[in-house]
């Protein structure tokens, strides 16, 4: 075992954070920087923010200079990930297209794609959607039923997406469609990803709010909206081997931002603990709560093993296939049992964390988004079925 | 960054699976099982511990051992869970630890190379049992070179050649002394335990003659607790990775309903959850070995997580191998009793989960709510910037994917 990192990869860790230090001021580094700023401002800040930092070379760490990327290694990307989250730098505006289109063009893209959506996405100049889910296919992601009839050089695209990350912020949806149909029983076959613009009058796109009253996600609505031939990924056809692939993508080093982020938050709670009275004593004296804090932090401590382990597998070039829903699992049901000791510290302050003076404004608003956590991207029990059929060999 | 075992730790893995495969499966570990009078001590295991080098893994070069870390022992106790392998190996590893960390050099050179040699066995006692593992607990008093005391629960007293037993003396300050189980002052009476892979015994300590190890200190004997609990947490982790192992295997045959068992997604979403629990049990307890061989600044910790870890996955997957393998898994005649007793045994071993989390929190819980910097509240009644903070990753992807 060694788990230090290579004098180059400190290097790397040296330049970015110095290139933090100057570009990212203290008070973005705040939430009140954020606070009274709308969604749509907040955008418009991470947005250009993030293109500087593209412009700087700190985008794209895994991917090849020649597409605009850094050239880096998997335990750079891991370094990167992590001083960006102790930086407490905005977070991507992005995510779909860096976490999960640009690793599948670069696996099955054509050389073209690979140039012409990179380069483009690193620096966000265009903001990619991903549309998968429909009102009727969600957890079971092959009955979607949206069609794309080939007329002439075209694709004409009809039905409704959901549950679309940033869909009011869009430029490009990678959209699954019908465009033939299934053979027999064999619901995966005859469908496409294609590559749609947002911009044109057969799509619209509609904010869906959240129980946490933000609108990170929407839906958009096809009527006869359009897009080239050419602009499949994978092949037509290919789109649910191309999908699932995509979807693995959630591995590699993103484990140890997980933790980061997960691992300042218990140490807030453990904070408020110390700061909450409890029949006249800290909370953190509290012996029931020492066990769930404790316990909590076991299960972080053993998410940044994880992720030891991962960058290990992924350093020698090992795929981790369907290990990669257990880390999903783990590290989702983490985070949200960590938000209930979270409400368990503060009790019934817990209703009013936003007022001013009690304010765990922040806390409260993660604790809430942890509840999606445990669905998007596969659902916790979609997760157990993949790594008890998948991994165990269970059968179906 | 590797976070695995080296080419050379899988080899000793390999060496010590197969030598249990071809000369200690289940088959043997039933006869000590059906022969509570015996000493579960089998004379060819304990032969082969010796000639393999299992005994010698801890002991320096010097004394005529093979110098390597608690990871390369942590190897051997994970494959002996594996195995339910009877045999004083780990009070006699232990004992040599605390020659090799606490010993004159006398001591050393009459008790280390007869340990690695396997020549010799030994048993410890470090603290009482149930109570938590510090050196506050040693259950003996010191008192003019000769120990008092009665001691709970002290595995393999019945063979050993010498005890190790934690002391305080009269100033109050804790030592390790060995103690010859044959001297005077020295009664060992025999107790059944539940686990027949051990043998158990209370001692008696009455004014025994006693050799105190001159480098004894409060920080030795914490020392010596946190290698106990590390080495048991690996015990612990090989017992509930063949516990799930094997129920998966049952349980993908097992036909009832006209489907195998394992069909059901009520069982298969628990086995789902087991091996995510028992892989992180694997890590922690690898890292907590390679932290102690390191001396990371987070190493105590690292300790108890995997102590705490180890104990509760490993409930589980005992528990569950039972419970998946229906009335046969109740039998006696089922192998899964022996994981089931032997993890009930370890788990309360140099410390339970509740001991080691309430470690953890006044580790790591009292050290940060100490820091309780105001900044945080207060910059939150600005109001926050909503999920901005996430990780990217942690940003909704916005699909619910059926990915079977």
């Amino acid at each position: 075992m060694d788990l230090t990192y290579s004098p180059e990869d400190e290097d790397f860790r040296r330049e970015l954070r110095s290139w933090l230090d100057t570009s990212l001021p203290t008070e973005m580094r705040q939430p009140a920087f954020w606070a009274d700023k709308s969604e749509d401002e907040q955008f418009a800040v991470r947005r250009q923010w993030e293109a500087d930092k593209a412009e700087a070379g700190f985008a794209g760490i895994l991917w090849p200079t020649e597409y605009g990327g850094r050239g880096g290694t998997p335990t750079m990307k891991a370094v990167y990930d992590e001083e960006m989250v102790k930086a407490n730098a905005p977070a991507t505006v992005n995510p779909l297209g860096l976490t999960f289109l640009a690793p599948t063009v670069m696996m099955m893209g054509t050389e073209e794609q690979k140039r012409d959506i990179i380069r483009p996405l690193l620096h966000n100049e265009v903001i990619w959607c991903q549309g998968f889910s429909e009102p009727g296919a969600g957890s079971d992601l092959a009955a979607l039923s949206m069609r794309a009839e080939r007329q002439g050089e075209e694709y004409v695209l009809n039905g409704q997406k959901i549950w679309t990350t940033n869909a009011t912020h869009g430029d490009k949806i990678f959209t699954l469609a019908r465009t033939g149909a299934p053979e027999g029983s064999k619901r995966h076959a005859g469908i496409s990803m294609l590559l749609v613009d947002m911009d044109q009058p057969g799509i619209e796109a509609r904010p869906l709010k959240q129980m946490s009253g933000a609108s990170e996600f929407g839906e958009v609505f096809f009527t006869d909206a359009t897009c080239p031939v050419t602009e499949v990924l994978g092949g037509e056809g290919n789109g649910w081997a191309t999908a699932m692939l995509l979807l693995s993508f959630e591995r590699g080093s993103s484990a140890i931002s997980q933790y980061t982020e997960f691992r300042k938050m218990w140490d807030e709670v453990a904070k408020a603990a110390a700061a909450t009275d409890r029949d006249g004593r800290p909370a953190a004296e509290d012996p029931v709560l020492r066990q769930a804090l404790a316990s909590s932090l076991v299960e972080l401590e053993c998410l940044k093993y994880h992720s030891w382990h991962i960058l290990t597998q992924t350093s020698q070039g090992r795929d981790l296939g369907f290990e990669a829903s257990m880390t999903k699992l783990m590290w989702a049901e983490t985070f949200r049992d960590l938000s209930d000791v979270y409400s368990d510290v503060v009790g019934p302050e817990f209703q009013v964390a936003g007022n001013p003076g009690i304010s765990r404004q922040e806390l409260t608003t993660m604790a809430l988004w942890s509840r999606s956590c445990t669905i998007w991207g596969g659902s916790s029990e979609v997760q157990r079925n993949v790594v008890a059929e998948r991994v165990l060999g269970l059968p179906r | 960054m590797y976070f695995a075992l080296t080419d050379e730790q899988r080899a000793l893995q390999d060496a010590v699976r197969s030598y249990l495969r071809d000369r200690f499966g289940p088959q043997q570990v039933r006869a000590v099982y059906e022969d509570p009078a015996g000493d579960a001590d089998p004379a060819e295991l304990w032969k082969a511990f010796g000639e393999q080098g299992w005994l010698a893994v801890l002991v320096p070069e010097e004394h005529d051992g093979i110098g390597l870390g608690l990871l390369d022992a942590a190897v051997l106790a994970r494959a002996f869970g594996a195995g339910t392998v009877p045999g004083p190996w780990l009070g006699t590893v232990l004992a040599g630890e605390a020659l090799r960390l606490a010993g004159s050099a006398e001591q050393q050179a009459a008790w280390l190379p007869r340990i690695a040699a396997g020549e010799v066995k030994g048993a410890v006692a470090l603290h009482r049992p149930g109570s938590t593992p510090v050196p506050a607990n040693a259950p003996a008093t010191a008192s003019g070179g000769t120990l008092s005391g009665s001691l709970a629960l002290v595995e393999y007293a019945g063979v050993a050649d010498v005890l190790v037993v934690a002391a305080t003396d009269e100033q109050g300050a804790a030592g390790l002394y060995l103690v010859d189980p044959a001297a005077q002052g020295v009664t060992v009476t025999r107790l059944e335990a539940l686990d027949r892979t051990t043998r158990t015994s209370h001692v008696q300590l009455d004014g025994a003659a006693a050799e105190r190890l001159e480098g004894s200190s409060d920080a030795v004997l914490q020392s010596l607790l946190d290698r106990g609990a590390v080495l048991v947490a690996n015990d612990l982790v090989g017992i509930a990775r063949k516990a799930l192992t094997d129920t998966v295997e049952y349980d993908k045959t097992r036909v009832q309903f006209g489907r195998p068992v394992g069909s059901f997604q009520a069982i298969k979403h628990n086995l789902a959850d087991l091996h995510v629990g028992v892989t992180m049990a694997e890590h922690a307890a690898w890292f907590a070995a390679f932290a102690m061989d390191t001396d990371d600044p987070d190493v105590d910790a690292a300790v108890s997580i995997a102590k705490a870890k180890a104990s509760d996955v490993a409930r589980q997957a005992t528990s569950d191998m039972i419970q998946y393998h229906g009335g046969i898994g109740y039998t006696w005649e089922h192998d899964a009793h022996f994981y089931f007793k032997r993890a009930k045994r370890l788990e309360y071993a140099f410390g339970d989960a509740t001991q080691h989390r309430e470690r953890i929190a006044r580790l790591v819980l009292d050290r940060v709510s100490a820091e309780r910097s105001l900044s945080f509240g207060e910059a939150g009644a600005q109001g926050g910037q909503a999920g901005v903070g996430m990780a990217s990753a942690a940003q909704g992807t916005g699909v619910a994917a059926g990915a079977t």
